[in-house]
Order: structure tokens, then C-alpha cells, then sequence
């Protein structure tokens, strides 16, 4: 177990290195100097001498190589610098919307956990009665909705036409309730579906049928027998789709004025604010490996024969 | 017996029922056992929706939570005439706007805040028609050579701090500007911009001070009106120059709470020297996407929407002849234009320029696309400023197609058209005017691009067209003649137009020389003869500013550049 964390922690500081540097070359491949960008708000057009004092003001002055070294020193010793939009240190930037992301993506991710396994539940055991043709449309459905139109329609409804929830803005549950749904709702689909067909594939096993030669009911065949198997590669699933949630959904968070972390990344993007969007990739690289590794630790409790296979390695 | 199960894990949240059922079912046949499932999982489903309904209904019920504490009495007060018909609107209640961007990016901008939100003031402002009028600087004068400005500011002035507003202050402000450019989310705070070949500024009395210049400056005015002089608490500046905790001006309104990237609250400051606001509190939310905006407009949640891009036309058209809600408009400062590569075939031919802005119907583009809310254009000068010169808009195919005949001869041409595919009504656009081109002999590649990328692309002269905007920092005309028709103005360069026009060198150094104003006006309307018909760029439209409010408000009124905040209040 021991040398499993210490080989999960490796990986992390590499997958981090390799974000970082990979986000780094993307960021000076694409056309657009920062410096130039900064000082061409309202129309303005800065002369060569500005863009000049700007670049070095940014620390763009040196060469590609050497920012970067100075970037990583910065941020061994705990500074992700300095957002070349806003003059802003990044991880004080970062600390005000990774708190909205987190609240947003948790309450996405409980809602995709409680649908996704229970609509899965019911369309597996309801397999090829009207059930679950209606749930197999309505994971499609699901799947198709774009996520824009379906935030639109739950405003206009519920907010514009009902009245009953806000459209926007950051504050208690009644502000997550729209978002949530539109975050979790292909997440649930996803995860329904997987959920559906991994019990479909327990039924045929020997022990499902031993478990139906004993006469046991329908319920404990499915939630005791069947599903502690089937929901393995779903909480693998569940561990991808969180890192997603957590990333931030530019388009739930511009939509619904949530100024989390996924906004924060494409205002990065189209300002080549490379502090930024650095210090955005750590983020979610790390909340992408740390989610691995908690999915991994799930699978290890759950699953008997990962642990038997760790052992022998 | 699975019947029985399939109706456990269905109907979880109704054990009683299943159980009653499980009894039932037990002694009905296959038929039967069906249909009583189907009655049974349609009971269950109709009860689950029940409650949600009724759990959503419940939340539904206190409407006036809506909006976060502050916003909830503006709430409840726009929920009670509706109900009463009595209305009773206290004034003091909170109003909240909303716009698109954060209006205060805080300690690091330049501004801290922008100028629509009336905390900070500028020593000079402008009218209804651009033209400059004092604010802080109540009267000034220009010295017999156009070098030398003398401000007489405005006393008994405080800032919300309570420092006192004279020259000192003044000067404590050039010397920040002195120390560099400062980025913003508005105009950089750039003294080169603002106050061109500036040599010195000094206080000349307790309330007056002194500019120099090295060349005669007379229309310097232009240049420092609004963000070009704008004036904050020295006591508010760290050593670099950036704020120190909120921004202290001397506006109607003090800034209370910034909260960065949801709202800014202002609350009326009852110190103000002038008429003070009508509003007790003001909430400026950001919301960034347009159809929120909107729904939140028609729901009651905020008032009205400010800023640049306030409202779509689209959306505003929806609210026209609404006896809820009403349109401002005013002339805006931004001018939409097609860029052409002038240094290559087919455009370096004045004639295919020609060609081109005659094939355009400007006025169809405009009502078809911006519903109205668009002022078709051939001048490169922006309409909002006191200089420009009305010139017809002529359309003509025929001409057009006679003329790329000219240049053209019977050979079709292919040419890539960039635009901006952050905007969604370029696309449209593109497509539109591209099929006017074809008529005289040019095909259009459209090619939608991030914008940086796009400017990247128009450095290195591998486009056709492109399609941008302009916006005009100030009302001085100069500025966007340089940079467009001077063989070495930035635009120029940058965007590879390749246009030279000597007799547009020797006015505008003519220009820059006089003293009088009658002859730098003729210069600046010959110039813009010659651009409508040299076309350095081919102009389209200029925009109109488009706001949308509430009839529960009045003095909404859009200005030049936002709207006369002080002025809102609940009507009564």
C-alpha cells in the first residue's frame, strides 16, 4: 500500500510537470502576444516602446526556456505568479473561484451518483419492458441536449416564466439547483448507462444464478449480489466524470454567473494570460490524479481481486 | 414473483403500496398481474412528480429570496404593486443592474472602476455631442501659442475619504500617470495617450494648475475628457501607483463593497458637492451571457442592464411595445468595418475598394441583422464625435460591377474573409456580404478566428478581408486618422492596408498646426471626403447603444458612454 501511494505520488508530480510544460508550448504557439493584448482594451493600440515596458514588467522579456524554469521555481516555493490580465496573484485568484467550482461540481457529482446508479438499477432490471426503453430514450435525450439550450430552457421556465428560482449568481442551494442539473444531467445519463449494462453483464454470471438457485428475491439479487460487482467500472467512471466537474464547465459558469474556474480558464486562454491558465492546469491536474487515486482506493476496498492482485505484485 | 421485485425497486419511496400490491399480484395471471403494474408504476410516477412539484412549489412560494439579502427588499418592493396596485416604492430601496463584465477589476486596474459607475470623476467630461464641458476643472484656458493649458478646479470638493480635492491632489495623479502605463479593463491609463507631447504640469495655486506642451495643443480638450483625467484620493495610491483598498473619487456615488466577478455596491454619497444621487443603493451584478441577462431583466431580478453590449437587438426587439420594460438608445463609439489587404491584388486597386463598399446594402444589413439598432456608414470617423461630417451612403450594383469589371476583367477571384467567431452575428454577416461580392466577380473563403489569432494573420498579410471594430477613445478625430490613413499609422502597419495618401499626410500636419479651429475642422472634413472615397477600410455601420430597463425606473437614460446613473431612481 505503501509503495502504491509513493508510486501514485510520483505519477502526480509527473503528470504535473507534463501539463504544465505541455500548456506552456501550446500557450507560446498560439499567435498573440500577451503584452500587446493587455494594452489593446478599448481600442487602444500601444506603441513597440509600451508593448516593450509591458513584456518586461510580465517577465516576457527572456527567453521561452528560462520563463519557464522561473515559472516552476515560483511555484516549488508556493507562487504561481502573477495574472498578466488582472495584475492579480494567480493563487489568490484561484483560492476566490476554486471554492464555487468545488461547491458546484460536489453537488453535481451527489446528484450523477444517486441517478446514474439508480435509473441504472431500475433500467437493468426492468430489461426490455417499457420501462426501459423509456429510460434508454431519456439517456439519449440526455446525451444530446446541448448543454447551453438546456440551461436557456430551465431559466426560461423556471426562473422567467414560474418565477421559483433565480437565474444566476453565486449564493445558497436555490442558486445550484439549475446549474446542477444541467451539469449532472449527461453525467447521470453517462453513468446510467454504464450502470445498466455492467448489471446486465453480472445477471448471466454463475453466482447471480446460484443466488437465484437459493431463492433469494429480486432486490437482494441486484443490490446484494449483482451490484457491488456491476458498480466497479462505474465508480471509475463517476472518478473521470468528477475530475470533469471539478475542472469547471465554462459554459454552466458563464451562463449562470458563476465565476468559477472553468470561466477563469478560457478568460486565460483568449487573454494568453499563461499564469493563469498554469495555474489553472495544476489545479485540475491535481484534483485529476488526486480523484484517481481516491477511485483506485474505492476499487481496492471494493473489489477483492485488485487487492489480491496488488499483493502478489 | 418478478413482477412482485419490479415493483419494489421501482416504487421505493412507496413501501405500503408495494406491499398491498405484492398481495395483489400474488393471485392475478400474467394480464392482469401487467396491467396493475403499468396502473401501479403510473401511480408511482405521478406521486413522485407530485412531490417534486410540491417541494419546488414550496421553495417557489418565497419569491423574495431570489436575490441575495441586499437585493431582497428591491424584490419584495417590485412584487407589491403588482399585487396591491398601490404603488408604493420607497426610494431608498437597493436597485440593482446588471452588466456584462466586472465594471470594477479592482486594486490593479488602472481606474480600479469604470467611469459609468460614478465613483470616481474626470476633470473634464463631454456632452450629449462629445464636446468637452468642465467637471472637476470648473473653467480653462489655452495659452496665445495652443503650448501652455491652465485648469481652474472646482473647490469645496472632498473625496469620500475625506481629502480634500486641489491642485495638490491633482498633481499626485500625473505624478502616477508619470511613473507608466497602467493596464485596464477600460483604456489603459497611458499619459502619452492622454496628454501628447506633455513636457510639464505644475501646480499654480491652490486650486489651479498648468500643462505645457511642446507643440500647440488646442485640442487637448478632446483628449482628457472622461478616463483621460481622471481623478483619485492621493491617499489611496501604494508605491507603485496601483489602489490601496476600494477606490476613493469624488463622485455622487461611493463604492461600499466589490466583490470581484458577481457585484458592486454603491451607495450615495450625501457629501457630494453637485445634486446628489437619486438612489440610496445601487447593486452592479455581472452576468455575463446576454440571455440571462434578459431573463433576469423579465423576471424581476434586476432592474436594468448597463455597459457595452448591454443587450442584444435581438432580445431588445422583444421588449419593444412591453408596458413592463423600455428601450434606451444614444449614438455608441464604436464603428464595424471591413479591413482590406491593400498591399496585394485585387485591393490595391482603389477602384476594387470602390467596387466593393458600392456592392454593400448597408441599410439591409442593418435592419436585417441589427434589427435597426445600426447607422449604415461609408466614414471612418465614428458618428459620436463633434467633428464628423455626414456623408451620403451609396449603394449601387451596377457601378460596383462596372467598376470590378475594370480590375477584374471576366476573371473571378478568390479571397479569404476572417471574422470573429466569438461574435454570432459575423458569421451571418459574412455570409451575407459575401454573397454580394460574388456578384462582382469575388468569392469569399470565410474563415472565423479567435480574434488575436485574426489580428496575427492580418500582420502577416495572408487574408482578404476582415472584419472588425474600432472604438473611439476620445472625441479627437486626429487619432483615428493616424492610425488608419497615415502611411505610418499603427492600424496601417498592422493591419497591411497599405493605403498613402499625400494630400492626407499634408493636412493632417496641417492640422496639427492650427491654432484656429475653423481650419483643423476643414482639414478633418476633407479627410474624411477622402476616406469614404479612397476607403482605407471599408466602413459598415455605427453601432447604436442599446439598454433595456424597467418602467418601475425612471431617469434611465443612455449617454455616450453609459448612463446617467445619479439620474436613476423608482418611479412614483
Amino acid at each position: 500500500m505503501k509503495h502504491y501511494l509513493l508510486q501514485k505520488l510520483f505519477s502526480l508530480f509527473l503528470v504535473l510537470f507534463g501539463i504544465s510544460l505541455a500548456a506552456f508550448v501550446l500557450g507560446i504557439l498560439t499567435p498573440g502576444n500577451p503584452a500587446e493584448l493587455a494594452l489593446s482594451k478599448g481600442g487602444y493600440s500601444p506603441t513597440p516602446e509600451q508593448i516593450k515596458e509591458i513584456e518586461i514588467e510580465m517577465g516576457l522579456d527572456v527567453p521561452y526556456p528560462v520563463q519557464y524554469v522561473k515559472w516552476l521555481n515560483r511555484v516549488l516555493h508556493g507562487d504561481l505568479g502573477t495574472s498578466y490580465a488582472s495584475s492579480r496573484p494567480v493563487r489568490q485568484e484561484l483560492i476566490e473561484r476554486i471554492p464555487i467550482t468545488l461547491k458546484l461540481g460536489s453537488c453535481a457529482m451527489v446528484v450523477t451518483c444517486i441517478n446514474g446508479i439508480l435509473i441504472g438499477c431500475i433500467a437493468a432490471a426492468f430489461r426490455g419492458k417499457g420501462i426501459d426503453k423509456i429510460v434508454q430514450l431519456g439517456i439519449n435525450i440526455s446525451l444530446s441536449l446541448p448543454a447551453f439550450w438546456f440551461a436557456l430552457l430551465l431559466i426560461l421556465f423556471f426562473s422567467e416564466s414560474l418565477g421559483w428560482l433565480p437565474t444566476s449568481g453565486n449564493g445558497g442551494i436555490r442558486f445550484l439547483i439549475m446549474p446542477t442539473t444541467v451539469l449532472a444531467l449527461p453525467a447521470s445519463a453517462t453513468a446510467a448507462r454504464l450502470m445498466r449494462s455492467s448489471l446486465l453483464a453480472e445477471f448471466g454470471k454463475p453466482y447471480y444464478l446460484a443466488a437465484i438457485a437459493r431463492g433469494t428475491n429480486r432486490f437482494e439479487q441486484i443490490i446484494k449480489n449483482a451490484l457491488p460487482n456491476a458498480i466497479v467500472p462505474v465508480i471509475a467512471l463517476m472518478g473521470n466524470t468528477l475530475g470533469g466537474l471539478l475542472g469547471g464547465s465554462v459554459i454552466v459558469e458563464t451562463i449562470f454567473a458563476l465565476p468559477g474556474i472553468g470561466s477563469y480558464a478560457i478568460e486565460a486562454i483568449y487573454g494568453r494570460d499563461y499564469p493563469a491558465l498554469q495555474g489553472y492546469v495544476l489545479v485540475t491536474g491535481c484534483v485529476y490524479v488526486l480523484v484517481s487515486l481516491l477511485v483506485d482506493g474505492i476499487s481496492l476496498l471494493l473489489d477483492p481481486k485488485v487487492r489480491v492482485g496488488r499483493r502478489r505484485l | 414473483m418478478s413482477l412482485r421485485i419490479y415493483i419494489r425497486v421501482v416504487s421505493l419511496g412507496n413501501i405500503q403500496e408495494v406491499a398491498k400490491n405484492n398481495c395483489s399480484l400474488n393471485i392475478r395471471g400474467g394480464k392482469e398481474a401487467m396491467k396493475f403494474l403499468r396502473k401501479n408504476l403510473l401511480k408511482s410516477i405521478m406521486a413522485s412528480i407530485m412531490v417534486l412539484i410540491m417541494l419546488l412549489g414550496s421553495i417557489g412560494c418565497n419569491k423574495t429570496n431570489v436575490n441575495n439579502n441586499a437585493s431582497k427588499e428591491a424584490a419584495e418592493q417590485t412584487q407589491k404593486p403588482a399585487e396591491s396596485n398601490e404603488p408604493q416604492v420607497d426610494n431608498d430601496t437597493e436597485i440593482v443592474l446588471a452588466g456584462y463584465r466586472n465594471l470594477a477589476p479592482g486594486e490593479k486596474d488602472g481606474y480600479y472602476c469604470s467611469k459609468i459607475l460614478y465613483v470616481w470623476e474626470p476633470l473634464i467630461t463631454q456632452d450629449e455631442n462629445a464636446a468637452p464641458i468642465p467637471c472637476l476643472a470648473e473653467s480653462w484656458e489655452m495659452s496665445e501659442d495652443g503650448t501652455r493649458w491652465t485648469f481652474n478646479l472646482r473647490q469645496g470638493v472632498q473625496f469620500h475619504d475625506g481629502t480634500d480635492f486641489n491642485a495638490d491632489a491633482v498633481i499626485a495623479n500625473f505624478d502616477r500617470m508619470k511613473m507608466g502605463i497602467k493596464k485596464s479593463s477600460f483604456y489603459p491609463l497611458d499619459i502619452d495617450s492622454h496628454y501628447p507631447n506633455l513636457t510639464g504640469y505644475e501646480k499654480t495655486g491652490e486650486y489651479q494648475i498648468c500643462l505645457t506642451f511642446s507643440v500647440p495643443s488646442p485640442t487637448q480638450l478632446y483628449n482628457m475628457v472622461n478616463f483621460g483625467s481622471a481623478i483619485f484620493s492621493p491617499t489611496g495610491f501604494d508605491e507603485e501607483g496601483n489602489f490601496k483598498g476600494i477606490v476613493q473619487g469624488t463622485g455622487p456615488f461611493k463604492m461600499k463593497e466589490n466583490v470581484l466577478n458577481e457585484y458592486v455596491l454603491l451607495e450615495r454619497n450625501e457629501d457630494y458637492y453637485g445634486e446628489k444621487a437619486k438612489a440610496k443603493t445601487m447593486r452592479i451584478k455581472v452576468i455575463p451571457d446576454a440571455d440571462t441577462r434578459f431573463s433576469a431583466l423579465k423576471a424581476g431580478e434586476i432592474m436594468g442592464v448597463i455597459d457595452l453590449n448591454a443587450i442584444p437587438a435581438a432580445l431588445a426587439v422583444e421588449l419593444e411595445g412591453s408596458e413592463d420594460f423600455a428601450l434606451t438608445t444614444t449614438k455608441s463609439t464604436m464603428i464595424r468595418f471591413l479591413a482590406v489587404n491593400g498591399t496585394t491584388f485585387p485591393f490595391n486597386d482603389v477602384r476594387m475598394r470602390q467596387a466593393l463598399s458600392l456592392a454593400l446594402d448597408r441599410n439591409m444589413l442593418t435592419d436585417e441583422l441589427y434589427y435597426g439598432f445600426a447607422t449604415p456608414t461609408t466614414n471612418i470617423l465614428n458618428y459620436a464625435t463633434p467633428f464628423y461630417k455626414e456623408i451620403p451612403v451609396n449603394e449601387n450594383m451596377e457601378q460596383a460591377k462596372a467598376l470590378a469589371q475594370e480590375v477584374l476583367g471576366d476573371e473571378k477571384i478568390t479571397v479569404t474573409y476572417l471574422y470573429n467567431s466569438g461574435e454570432a452575428t459575423q458569421k451571418a454577416e459574412a455570409e451575407l456580404i459575401s454573397s454580394w461580392l460574388s456578384e462582382i466577380g469575388i468569392n469569399c473563403e470565410l474563415q472565423p478566428m479567435e480574434m488575436a489569432t485574426m489580428k496575427e494573420e492580418m500582420k502577416k498579410g495572408e487574408y482578404g478581408l476582415a472584419r472588425l471594430q474600432q472604438g473611439l477613445s476620445n472625441s479627437e478625430p486626429a487619432t483615428i486618422f493616424r492610425r488608419f490613413m497615415l502611411t505610418s499609422g499603427d492600424h496601417n502597419q498592422n493591419y497591411v492596408l497599405g493605403y498613402q495618401s499625400d494630400e492626407v499626410d499634408e493636412l493632417m500636419a496641417k492640422a496639427s498646426e492650427a491654432l484656429d479651429m475653423t481650419v483643423r475642422t476643414e482639414c478633418y472634413n476633407r479627410i474624411q471626403e477622402i476616406s469614404t472615397k479612397e476607403l482605407p477600410v471599408i466602413p459598415l455601420f455605427n453601432d447604436t447603444t442599446l439598454m433595456a430597463y424597467s418602467t418601475k425606473l425612471t431617469g434611465y437614460e443612455a449617454k455616450l458612454y453609459g448612463i446617467e446613473l445619479p439620474q436613476v431612481t423608482w418611479s412614483e
